[in-house]
This record gives C-alpha cells, sequence and structure tokens, in this order.
C-alpha cells in the first residue's frame, strides 16, 4: 500500500462525480441553503445525527442573522437536550437568550410536537362550530387515533409546519424527522389523508342504510349491508360504531382538510424549501439516504444536500513490508506494541476507505448531489458549544 | 442472555434507531437455531433489512428458510389482513375489504390499525401447533421480532389491547387477550434492547428499559453493540510518553528492518491514531460503566465493532459466537447468565474487530 489521501471534513462543491476527495476550500453546500431557504428538513434513518444537525443548521442561521425556528416531530426528547431545554412545548419557545450573540436580528425557537395537541387543535380550526369539535374530541376512535396509533404524528407535523410557515414569524423553519421509514409518512401526509378522506366506500359501509336511500343503489345497500355484518362479526360492533361516529362527526371537514394538505405539499415542493438528507457512512444509513433521495427526486421535492457524519479518518503511513512485520510481532515488547500500532492502522485505512467507497457509490446514484462530510467527533454533540462545534464542520 | 434464547417463545429486539436491531435479531436468531431451537426472525418496518444479513435478495410474507433450523419472513400488513380474515372464515371478506380500498385505509391512513395485524401475525408464529402431516408451515420454538424503535415499541406491542379496547367481543378482543397473554408472560416472552456506547442510546437505553417496565412488558437484558476493541489493555498507558519520545519504537522498528518506512513522522501519526482511538475506548468503557449501573443487574452483552461493517451471513455468524460461549458446556446446555468482554476471546477476536474507531475530529 502506498501513503494514502486522507479523509478530509470540508465539504465538496455539488456534483454528483465520484471525484475521490473533497475540495478544500470549496463553500459547503449548506451554507446557501441556510442563508436563502425557508424551510429545511432533515431526513434519515434512526441514530444518524439528524436532530444534531437540525439544531446546528438552526443555530448556525439564526447566528448569521435570521428569525429561526427548529420543530422536532421525533418522540425522543433529543433536541430538548441538545438545546438544553427540559421541556419543549407545542408552540416555539426560545433557546436562552445568552446562548446566542445579542447582536443582529437573528432568534433562535425551538419546539417539539405534541402530536396530540396539534391535532386537537386542527379539529377545532376546521370543525363548523364547538359541538362538532366536542363530538370528535369525545369519540374513542378519535382519542385512540391522535394520541395512540401510529402514523399520526406525521400529518399533525405537516399542519404545524405549515401554521409555522404562514404565520410569517420565522425566516426559516428547520425541521427535524422521525426516522426514513416515518418520514417517508411525512412524504406522504397528504396523499394518506385524502385516502382516508377519500375511503368513500368505507363510509357506504359504516354509514346508517337510509342514508344511501336511493333506488339506483339498492342493490350496493344490499351488498354493503351483508359486508356490514360480517365486519361486525369480525371487530364486535362498538369498534365499528365508533369508527362510523368518527366519521359522521367528521362529515363537512373533509374539504378543508383536503385542501390544506395541498397546500402544504406545495409548499414543501416550492423552491424555497430544502430536503437535508443525513446519513453515517455505514452501509445501512447511506442505502436509505439513497432510497430517501431516489424517492425525494420521484416526487420532485427539492434535494439540497447530503450530510454525512462521523466520517473515519486515516493519516498515510508508508508500507511495511511483511517480513519486517513478522520480526515486529516476534520482537519484544515494544517490537509486538508497534506491531499492533500498525494492525490498527490498518484496520483505520480500511474502514475510512470503505467509508468513501459507500459514499461514492450513493453520490453516483443520484446526480447534483452536494455532500458535506463531517468526522467523526471526539463527543457527542449534547449542548450548544457542541452544536456549534458541529455547525463549524457543516458550514466550512 | 443465555437463558432467554434457550426458553423465551417470542423474543422483541427493539432499541433506538441506528443501533443495530435487525443485525442483533439475525444474530440473536442464529445463536439461537445454533443451540438446537427452531426459530423465526421477523421483521415489521418493511426496510428489507434481514434479507441482506442472511444473504437473501428480499424476503416476503411467506416464512423463508435461510439456514439449519432457521426461517425468516418480513411481515407485511396487507398479507396479514387477508391471512386474518381467512383463518376467521372471512376470505370473500378479504376480497370485498381490496375491492373498496379498504386494505389501503387500514395500512397507510391508520397504521395503529397494521400494528395489530402485524403484531397478531408474530403472536400467530409464536403459538402456532402444528398439526402433523398438515403440509402448512411449521411450528418454531421461538420468534425473534425486529421491532420498532424504542421510542415506538411500546405502542407497536399495545396496539392490538389498544384497538380492543373498543371491541368488547368478537375475534380481534378474543386474540387481543392472548396476545396480551403471550406478551406479559416472563417465562415466555423478552424484552432486549440494544444499545451503542455513545451517550445519548445510552440515555435513551435507560428510558427505554424504563417504558417497558411500566408498560409491564418482560424486559431481558441489553446488547452493547458496536463496541471498540481494546487491543492494547494496559499498554495504552505508554502511549502519551511515545508521543513525545517515539525512541523505544523507532529502535524496534530499526531493528526488524523497518526503520526506512518508519520514520519519526509515521510513528508519530501512529501513536496519535492509536490515542485517539484509547480515548474512544475509554469514554465508550464509561458509558457502558453508566449503563450497567442504570440497570441494576439487568443482564448486559457487548458485541464488537466489525471494521468492514455488517453485511451477510459471515458476520452474523460471527456475532451470534459473541452471544453464546463455545465449548462442552454448552453443547451438554449446561447453561449460566455470562457477560462477554470484548477483550475475552483475545487476539482472534482482536483481529476481527481491529480497526474500530478513532476518535480523531
Amino acid at each position: 500500500m502506498s501513503p494514502r489521501t486522507p479523509a478530509t471534513a470540508a465539504g465538496r462543491p455539488a456534483r454528483g462525480t465520484s471525484a475521490p476527495a473533497a475540495v478544500a476550500g470549496a463553500t459547503s453546500p449548506l451554507a446557501e441553503l441556510a442563508r436563502s431557504a425557508r424551510i429545511i428538513v432533515c431526513c434519515g434513518s434512526g441514530g444518524v445525527g439528524k436532530t444534531s444537525t437540525a439544531a446546528a443548521v438552526a443555530l448556525w442561521a439564526a447566528q448569521s442573522g435570521r428569525r429561526t425556528c427548529v420543530l422536532t416531530i421525533d418522540p425522543a426528547r433529543r433536541l430538548a437536550q441538545a438545546l438544553g431545554l427540559d421541556l419543549l412545548s407545542n408552540a416555539p419557545r426560545p433557546v436562552r437568550a445568552k446562548a446566542l450573540p445579542a447582536r443582529g436580528p437573528g432568534s433562535l425557537d425551538a419546539m417539539m410536537l405534541d402530536m396530540r395537541r396539534t391535532f386537537d387543535e386542527v379539529i377545532e380550526r376546521y370543525a363548523r362550530d364547538t359541538e362538532q369539535a366536542d363530538r370528535i374530541l369525545a369519540n374513542r376512535f378519535y382519542q385512540r387515533l391522535s394520541s395512540t396509533l401510529a402514523g399520526t404524528q406525521e400529518y399533525m407535523a405537516m399542519e404545524k409546519l405549515y401554521e409555522l410557515h404562514e404565520s410569517q414569524r420565522y425566516d426559516l423553519l428547520v425541521v427535524d424527522t422521525p426516522p426514513t421509514r416515518s418520514a417517508l409518512d411525512f412524504l406522504d401526509a397528504p396523499d394518506n389523508l385524502n385516502e382516508l378522506l377519500d375511503a368513500r366506500a368505507f363510509r357506504l359501509l359504516i354509514a346508517p342504510a337510509q342514508r344511501i336511500g336511493r333506488g339506483y343503489l339498492r342493490g350496493l345497500n344490499l351488498a354493503t349491508t351483508a359486508m356490514t355484518k360480517m365486519v361486525r362479526r369480525v371487530t364486535g360492533s362498538e369498534l365499528l360504531a365508533e369508527v362510523g361516529e368518527f366519521f359522521a362527526a367528521f362529515e363537512g371537514m373533509y374539504d378543508g382538510f383536503k385542501a390544506r394538505a395541498g397546500l402544504v405539499y406545495d409548499q414543501l415542493k416550492h423552491p424555497s424549501t430544502a430536503f437535508v438528507v443525513v446519513a453515517t457512512p455505514e452501509g445501512a444509513a447511506l442505502r436509505e439516504a439513497a432510497y430517501f433521495a431516489g424517492r425525494l427526486a420521484a416526487d420532485r421535492m427539492p434535494l439540497g444536500a447530503l450530510v454525512v457524519n462521523r466520517i473515519h479518518q486515516a493519516r498515510p503511513v508508508p508500507e511495511v513490508p511483511a517480513a519486517a512485520r513478522r520480526r515486529l510481532a516476534a520482537d519484544g515488547a515494544d517490537g509486538r506494541l508497534l506491531a499492533d500500532l500498525l494492525e490498527l492502522h490498518d484496520g483505520l485505512e480500511t474502514l475510512a476507505e470503505a467509508e468513501q467507497r459507500r459514499v461514492r457509490e450513493l453520490l453516483a446514484s443520484v446526480p447534483n448531489l452536494g455532500v458535506v462530510q463531517v468526522p467523526l467527533l471526539a463527543d457527542d454533540v449534547h449542548d450548544l458549544a457542541g452544536l456549534r462545534r458541529l455547525g463549524d464542520y457543516l458550514f466550512t | 442472555m443465555l437463558k432467554v434464547l434457550d426458553r423465551a417463545r417470542l423474543l422483541v429486539v427493539t432499541g433506538k434507531g441506528g443501533t443495530g436491531k435487525t443485525t442483533v435479531a439475525a444474530s440473536l436468531g442464529v445463536a439461537a437455531a445454533g443451540r438446537g431451537r427452531r426459530v423465526l426472525v421477523a421483521e415489521v418496518e418493511g426496510r428489507q433489512g434481514l434479507a441482506g444479513l442472511f444473504g437473501r435478495g428480499e424476503l416476503d410474507y411467506r416464512e423463508a428458510r435461510v439456514g439449519e433450523r432457521l426461517h425468516a419472513l418480513a411481515v407485511d400488513p396487507d398479507e396479514s389482513l387477508r391471512e386474518y380474515l381467512a383463518r376467521y372464515g372471512f376470505a370473500p371478506l378479504a376480497r370485498l375489504l381490496t375491492w373498496a380500498n379498504l386494505n389501503r385505509f387500514i395500512t397507510a391512513a391508520a397504521p395503529g390499525l397494521g400494528d395489530v395485524l402485524l403484531v397478531g401475525k408474530v403472536w400467530e408464529a409464536a403459538t402456532r401447533q402444528v398439526r402433523p402431516g398438515s403440509g402448512g408451515p411449521g411450528a418454531y420454538d421461538l420468534v425473534v421480532l425486529d421491532a420498532p424503535p424504542t421510542g415506538r415499541v411500546v405502542p407497536f406491542l399495545r396496539a392490538p389491547e389498544t384497538v380492543a379496547e373498543l371491541a368488547r367481543v368478537g375475534p380481534i378482543r378474543h386474540q387481543a387477550d392472548r396476545v396480551k397473554d403471550l406478551l406479559d408472560d416472563p417465562e415466555r416472552t423478552a424484552v432486549v434492547l440494544t444499545c451503542l456506547p455513545e451517550e445519548l442510546p445510552v440515555a435513551e437505553t435507560l428510558e427505554g428499559v424504563a417504558a417497558l417496565r411500566e408498560a409491564g412488558l418482560p424486559v431481558a437484558g441489553v446488547v452493547a453493540n458496536r463496541v471498540t476493541g481494546d487491543r492494547l489493555g494496559g499498554r495504552a498507558a505508554r502511549l502519551p510518553a511515545l508521543a513525545r519520545d517515539p525512541g523505544p519504537l523507532a529502535a524496534a522498528a530499526a531493528g526488524a528492518g523497518a526503520g526506512a518506512e518508519l520514520d519519526r513522522a509515521a510513528l508519530g501519526t501512529l501513536v496519535e491514531e492509536a490515542r485517539d482511538r484509547q480515548r474512544l475506548v475509554t469514554r465508550e468503557r464509561r458509558l457502558l460503566k453508566e449503563l450497567r449501573a442504570g440497570l441494576d443487574g439487568l443482564p448486559m452483552v457487548e458485541l464488537p465493532f466489525l471494521a468492514g461493517g455488517v453485511a451477510g451471513p459471515e458476520e452474523v455468524r460471527a456475532l451470534a459466537g459473541h452471544l453464546v460461549p463455545a465449548g462442552p458446556g454448552a453443547a451438554a446446555g449446561v447453561v449460566e447468565e455470562q457477560e462477554l468482554a470484548p477483550d475475552r476471546s483475545g487476539r482472534d477476536q482482536a483481529r476481527r474487530a481491529a480497526g474500530a474507531g478513532s476518535g480523531g475530529g
């Protein structure tokens, strides 16, 4: 083996070529996003540092003068830890002022989504009157749907994001998403919501027979009655009744919901939004990143950059012939120690090369994606100082 | 951990995202099959992570043989719904649901209802009794479930009960009750959490253990994954002095005829890299000690970081080897709780785990 070019932490220009090394001094693709984007959505699989990355981007933008809010929908309270907040509420709260420079117009707020609270607020906003809202809020199926059953929080994140965007209180919203599969739900939320509301057959199924009423629907009516009987046998009648009541109570709110979901979707597609895919250089995380990037491209969502955290780096060491290594290993304590140090170095080099190869493979499959590589940091990022250090790697 | 591998009927593997749930689930499955149990490893998140680990292109809802006494499948909510309805004699209804687009309603619009079906399918496999000569899928001694991450696992496992609260009678209620019986039974069910020797995963693992216990689910232990091997051990104490003066190493290099390659700059680099790695080892040791203290007697097993990553069956077998001790005791079924430190089996293991991590940055 010959001396190797070390992997560096700098960003590289936004080209999807397979050029091996990063280009020193190049502008980070995140810098432009943090200056001009209105919404940055950080996505990627679990444990890749999404939350820290989102918080570091938000902190950077705030420090460079933008009114910024970082929003997490991750149920674990990680952002709270990272930002030194004990509790995040369902409304944005300012991050401690002393953490930010006093100069300039920039500010940083943070919030964690309380999906149940957001869902309730949405119901209250779109209900005809308090009577309709109360009927829905009291429905047991709704209560389960909004608090326990998974998947609903993605819809609600969309709502909250849009609400904050509409409020124009912020120049930039940075959104941290749940691990990839759920994050795809986030992207799918408008479609899913529409499908839920469009499950007309389901409404037909649970509606009282007289609502169908018309003669030409008689055959269908008979069929649905038979079907209803079967469903009741499977589920027990109360479940069905609760679900039926939920849909009945929801009547008249569909159009508002659908229209709103469409607006949110359009905003996500807007050029002022940027998706940042976050990964680590491990195979599984990069595969998820590739899948996500492909999915965003398919939906024509604006893909901003790829951040690869925890990159290993080996510095060049001349190759030692095998015979000399054997002599070292058979030597005294110093020789054995040196042989072990060489093996550790080889392992690190193998690891660093494997990581760079995997990153290049991903970039080859996604054209025109700017990438930022962040080296493995000596300490976990769990405070504002850590976020600043991370920001230095992300933006310079 | 071994007690669990030999006795449990259902092993639920959860953990913070990115801590290697799927890898650990596959390794536990391989380890249990190696101890003579008939094992099914089930994945429910649709990521197709298991397939590669077992050296297959893709897994689907059918139970596929992936090794001796070892099967795997990716549970699919749509297919589980059809199967569920067919089992209760509602096959025509399944076709009607497809017609009315209700599968999508259930699995896309309200994934929680999908969870009921996924958990139901896992329960079915774990409690399946096979009539001789029935020709259907076989019975298992153990089902290993690659479950959703810690933040979602309690609602996931409790989804059948949640829905059953609304259904006082009928097959959903009946099944929910029996799922609960299985999940609440520490003789049959064991939840294992995966963790990394990093700060946030350790904190989240301890929170996860508390949440699972509060929900009445039997937590059996923690697998600390990707632990950096301590190759140097006590010799690491010499590194600061060698960084100042690499003389002894230079002498050894010259003696072995490598003095030209290993000049002072190269030796300095080697020592610095080893120091970075040692800082990582020290930090990991401290975090694992904190984790162990927080676990309050709950078993914890360590798996080594593999420099080449975990790409397929070979690495999974190596990890499975770390989960069970080799030797005549194990073969005779003599089983003890045992913790496996990464430096336990010496150089062999160090060779496999070589090159894990630098603390640079």
